[in-house]
């Protein structure tokens, strides 16, 4: 309740202080990105992994639903079909993971997010490659979401189901296994957990969530390049959760609200800047990283973790 | 041709390897991947543009005013920010790196002068070639070349000789040992970011004359990543021979493959090669 | 709760009220025009440059009173090149800013992510830089467009080459994105109707450093021409490279590549390169008075040299103007749209192509001109190719 409360003055003060259209877009792509963020936290607070590759999901699973949005599909199968691609990209990160640990493993992530972004710039005849896919509006039995408000309310709704989800599959025993395997894999695997099984199972539902976003992201922004889910996203993903607090589900929203509305923030404050300071290019990109650099400073364990916890969180 | 296209690959793998390098120096004493390298390099060649254009500086001192330069901000951002990170999960470190990173690369694009046109360090011998036979080398291939070279005799002496150098080893591979036999485990630390810095902008000097200077020329970290894991992440010797080695391959895969497979190379043969040789390709003992 | 549900529906009403003006954008003192630049991610060393051209029109209008009386505003967006920066960036000025119009938006992927918002929102999308041909194609009243599509240009540039020099083997080195594909098809299809094709064709990604192989491939092949849809450094980096293994090859850059600082940064390398300008670049030395006496202004006023993307900058806001001066005093997106129907421009003292628009195309201008690099600058050798 609490949370909620906390939500709808941070929604009202957004309304005011940006008008409706703004604040609802805005809150469409906070949504759309706490859904991603959702699934790697999974990998990355939940079965200690490292993902570095995690935007190649989301590229996955944007362009599987535009190409068939395109094609025509209704979104009730396409989008299933576009978190099932994603899922299933996923495991295949995930199985070097069998033979590899630690960073070797997380650089193997990046290997195959930067093939992937090749590959949709390369397989030209069905991705339309470098030049782009324009991809048409979602449409839910008849009615066409094309506006902030509708965009905002299905994010949402996507983002509480998966929020629920998320939470079932912590409580549930898959989630203390990941937590036995992430503190101590010898143990885990001692008492009969399949450590490899079990990680792959976190790259597989973190990849769906991230398709799933994916399928959220096609839509609201209408056209797809390969340039888009490069490693910026990448990292932009890594950061939210990692800003929000890994070892948290709800850092994923806090994360999400941060990565995405702070840089509107900044850019309102440099709009009111002396035109000669608001002006010069590199200050928004200068107070982002400054910002980045201070919380991951100041409360390491993320916005939504135990201060006290600090530094033993992300494992 | 084939000799031609491989010169060219020796040079770009050198630049890349001099990149990993540094990274591999950080990651060995600090257990840090710094994502800022790309940022370092750039900073580096833009303040020997600075210096040499801007104040007037003779070039060579102007290079020398740039490593020095960053040798100085590397210390200052691990005395300042990243000695704060240490001992917390391996990706705080990491995420610090990408955000200091951002906030150089912000810093250097809101100079008015660093973002409207590119800019250019007329290094002795660039523009000119050598010929050696049928093979015709370009003097800032020849210059990148000697000059990685140079770095990796200086750096190998570095490590063998000086008791700056030991300790940084000693500290890499035992820290707990080293602090125990009187080395500041922490002064390392700086020295490890310092040098990492340095390197950095001497790779930034390098690739100036290929590539210019521009606030995106810290791409090029992006391959000296897999340069660096190809050689195991652990051997300097090892990241620049993984450098050198994907350099190469890049350059003579555009040639014969076909048309795209270049740019996929590079992290296909990461993954193969994290696969098959989980510890790198070039495992060597030591420094 | 019940509390908290007031307080909401007041912000909603106080949001809401503010958009209620006559025509978004405009008051009896102003005229407020967006722009989405990137001005801190991969190209903004085009942007800023854009961005200083455009508020530098934009200031000298105002200067003389603006138009009718009201003074022009240019609200500055930076995108950083991420289109979801951008819908937000465009949300934020559509609602927030209230801007008559959109005007000389940065990047392809930006633009196509943008401009149905909007469109849909009713504003003029004005002279984006962008090569998609959706930016005037479907005609829509909303969009139009000035550059001259590279497909249209480097189409009449090749045949050119290849009629008047005779080139039996064109070969492409092309950026792999939606410019160097844009380039791609105008050469193609260029060749095509000469009944030529192309004999190779090889890429590189932005950001590459060494083009060694890319050349001997093209060397391997025998081109006779080799077109670059290369922008400035890779243009010094590959006709470098052509030069160093001593290949004289004619090579013909787009306008992409046409900068002065191809032959500041290339030497002497990049003498005899041709290329395709589309608006010619501000040389100070030997210019005509006026040009003269905008290269001072600028210098004074940016404490930096102009160039292309400076002149194109300008451009876009002094023809935006003649559009809203046609329109009349009262300014309305049907009079402005209808004023740029039937605008035709001449040409300015830049030698920039004069551009004409109307009902049914809204697309400035198709054509590019030769040039070549002689003596360590840019010398035009052809009139606009129609």
């Amino acid at each position: 309740m609490k949370a909620l409360l906390t939500a709808a003055v941070l929604g009202m003060v957004a309304v005011a202080l940006l008008g409706a259209d703004y604040a609802l877009s805005q809150s469409a792509f906070v949504a759309t990105w706490a859904i991603a963020g959702l699934g790697l936290s999974l990998i990355v607070g939940q079965a200690g992994q490292i993902s570095l590759g995690h935007g190649a999901f989301l590229g996955i699973g944007a362009y599987v639903e535009g190409l068939l949005a395109v094609a025509g599909w209704p979104p009730w199968v396409s989008a299933p079909a576009a978190v099932a691609l994603a899922a299933a990209a996923g495991w295949v990160a995930s199985l070097p993971g069998r033979r590899l640990g630690g960073m070797a493993f997380a650089m193997s992530t990046l290997a195959i997010a930067l093939l992937v972004e090749e590959g949709l710039v390369r397989w030209e005849s069905v991705t339309g490659g470098a030049a782009g896919l324009a991809v048409p509006s979602l449409r839910i039995a008849g009615q066409v979401i094309s506006g902030p408000l509708g965009q905002s309310l299905v994010s949402t709704a996507l983002l509480i189901v998966a929020y629920a989800c998320c939470r079932r599959w912590v409580a549930s025993r898959i989630g203390r296994a990941w937590r036995a395997v992430r503190e101590d894999e010898a143990a885990a695997a001692a008492v009969g957990i399949d450590c490899g099984a079990l990680r792959s199972l976190a790259f597989v539902l973190g990849a769906g969530l991230a398709g799933l976003a994916g399928v959220l992201y096609a839509h609201w922004l209408a056209y797809l390049s390969p340039e888009q889910f490069g490693l910026q996203l990448s990292f932009e993903l890594l950061m939210l959760v990692f800003i929000g607090g890994a070892a948290r589900l709800a850092g994923a929203l806090w994360g999400a609200a941060v990565i995405v509305a702070l840089p509107q923030l900044i850019s309102l404050f440099t709009d009111a800047l002396p035109a000669r300071w608001g002006s010069a290019s590199g200050v928004e990109t200068l107070a982002f990283g400054l910002l980045i650099v201070l919380i991951i400073l100041l409360r390491p364990a993320g916005i939504a973790g135990e201060r006290r916890q600090a530094g033993r969180e992300a494992g | 041709m084939f000799a031609q296209v491989l010169t060219s690959g020796i040079a770009t793998g050198c630049v890349y390897g001099l990149v990993a390098l540094s990274f591999v120096l950080i990651y060995k004493a600090t257990g840090t991947v710094s994502f800022m390298q790309g940022e370092l390099l750039m900073l580096g060649a833009f303040a020997a543009v600075f210096a040499h254009d801007g104040l007037g500086w003779p070039l060579l001192l102007a290079f020398a005013g740039a490593v020095a330069a960053m040798f100085a901000l590397g210390a200052l951002l691990e005395r300042s920010v990243l000695r704060r990170a240490i001992g917390q999960a391996h990706l705080t470190a990491l995420l610090l790196t990408f955000g200091l990173g951002m906030v150089l690369r912000g810093a250097v694009t809101a100079v008015p002068a660093a973002t409207h046109e590119m800019h250019r360090l007329p290094l002795p011998f660039a523009g000119e070639h050598i010929a050696f036979g049928a093979v015709v080398v370009a003097g800032e291939h020849l210059v990148v070349i000697l000059a990685t070279a140079l770095l990796c005799l200086g750096l190998g002496l570095f490590f063998r000789f000086s008791r700056a150098g030991l300790a940084l080893r000693a500290c890499s591979e035992n820290p707990r040992v080293a602090a125990l036999m009187g080395v500041s485990v922490n002064g390392m630390h700086t020295l490890a970011w310092a040098l990492g810095a340095a390197l950095a902008a001497c790779a930034g000097l390098l690739l100036a004359p290929m590539t210019f200077v521009f606030p995106g020329m810290g791409l090029i970290a992006l391959k000296a990543f897999p340069a660096a894991v190809l050689g195991g992440m652990s051997s300097l010797a090892g990241a620049l021979a993984g450098g050198l080695f994907l350099g190469v391959v890049e350059a003579i895969a555009g040639l014969y493959l076909p048309e795209g497979v270049k740019d996929a190379t590079a992290y296909a043969l990461l993954l193969v090669a994290l696969l098959v040789f989980p510890r790198g390709l070039f495992v060597t003992r030591g420094a | 709760m019940k509390k908290l549900l007031a307080l909401l529906g007041t912000c909603l009403a106080l949001a809401c009220a503010g958009a209620t003006a006559a025509t978004p954008g405009v008051t009896a003192e102003q005229i407020r025009v967006a722009t989405i630049q990137d001005l801190s991610g991969p190209i903004a060393i085009l942007g800023a440059p854009i961005r200083d051209g455009m508020a530098m029109r934009f200031d000298e209008e105002n200067d003389r009173g603006g138009i009718f009386g009201r003074k022009l505003r240019l609200v500055v967006e930076d995108s950083g090149y991420d289109p979801k920066k951008a819908v937000l960036a465009t949300r934020k000025l559509l609602q927030r800013d209230g801007v008559f119009a959109f005007l000389g938006d940065l990047g392809t992927p930006v633009v196509m992510a943008t401009m149905p918002l909007i469109i849909e929102a009713g504003r003029p999308h004005m002279f984006p830089f962008s090569p998609h041909a959706a930016t005037y194609q479907p005609l829509d009243p909303l969009k139009f467009q000035l550059f001259a599509p590279y497909q249209d240009y480097m189409n009449a540039a090749v045949r050119q080459m290849v009629t008047s020099n005779g080139y039996k083997r064109v070969g492409l080195l092309y950026q792999d994105d939606d410019y160097g594909l844009e380039v791609m098809k105008g050469v193609e299809a260029g060749l095509a109707q000469l009944g030529q094709k192309l004999v190779e064709k090889t890429s590189y990604k932005r950001g590459a450093t060494d083009f060694a192989s890319q050349i001997a491939r093209l060397r391997a092949a025998g081109c006779d021409l080799v077109v670059l849809a290369t922008v400035v450094r890779e243009t010094v980096g590959a006709v470098s490279e052509a030069r160093k293994v001593g290949w004289n090859v004619d090579m013909l850059v787009t306008a992409s590549g046409y900068s002065a600082q191809t032959h500041e940064l290339g030497g002497k390398a990049m003498e005899g390169l041709y290329g395709v300008s589309v608006m010619p670049h501000p040389y100070a030395a030997g210019a005509n008075d006026r040009l003269f006496e905008w290269i001072e202004r600028y210098r004074t006023r940016y404490d930096a040299d102009p160039n292309v993307w400076s002149v194109m900058g300008y451009n876009v806001a002094d023809v935006f103007i003649q559009g809203l001066r046609g329109a009349g005093r009262d300014l309305t997106v049907e009079r402005f749209v209808h004023a740029m129907e039937g605008l035709s421009t001449t040409r300015d003292f830049f030698g920039g192509p004069a551009y004409h628009f109307s009902a049914q195309d809204h697309l400035g201008n198709r054509h590019g001109r030769l040039a070549r690099i002689e003596g360590g600058k840019w010398v035009l050798i052809s009139d606009y190719l129609k």
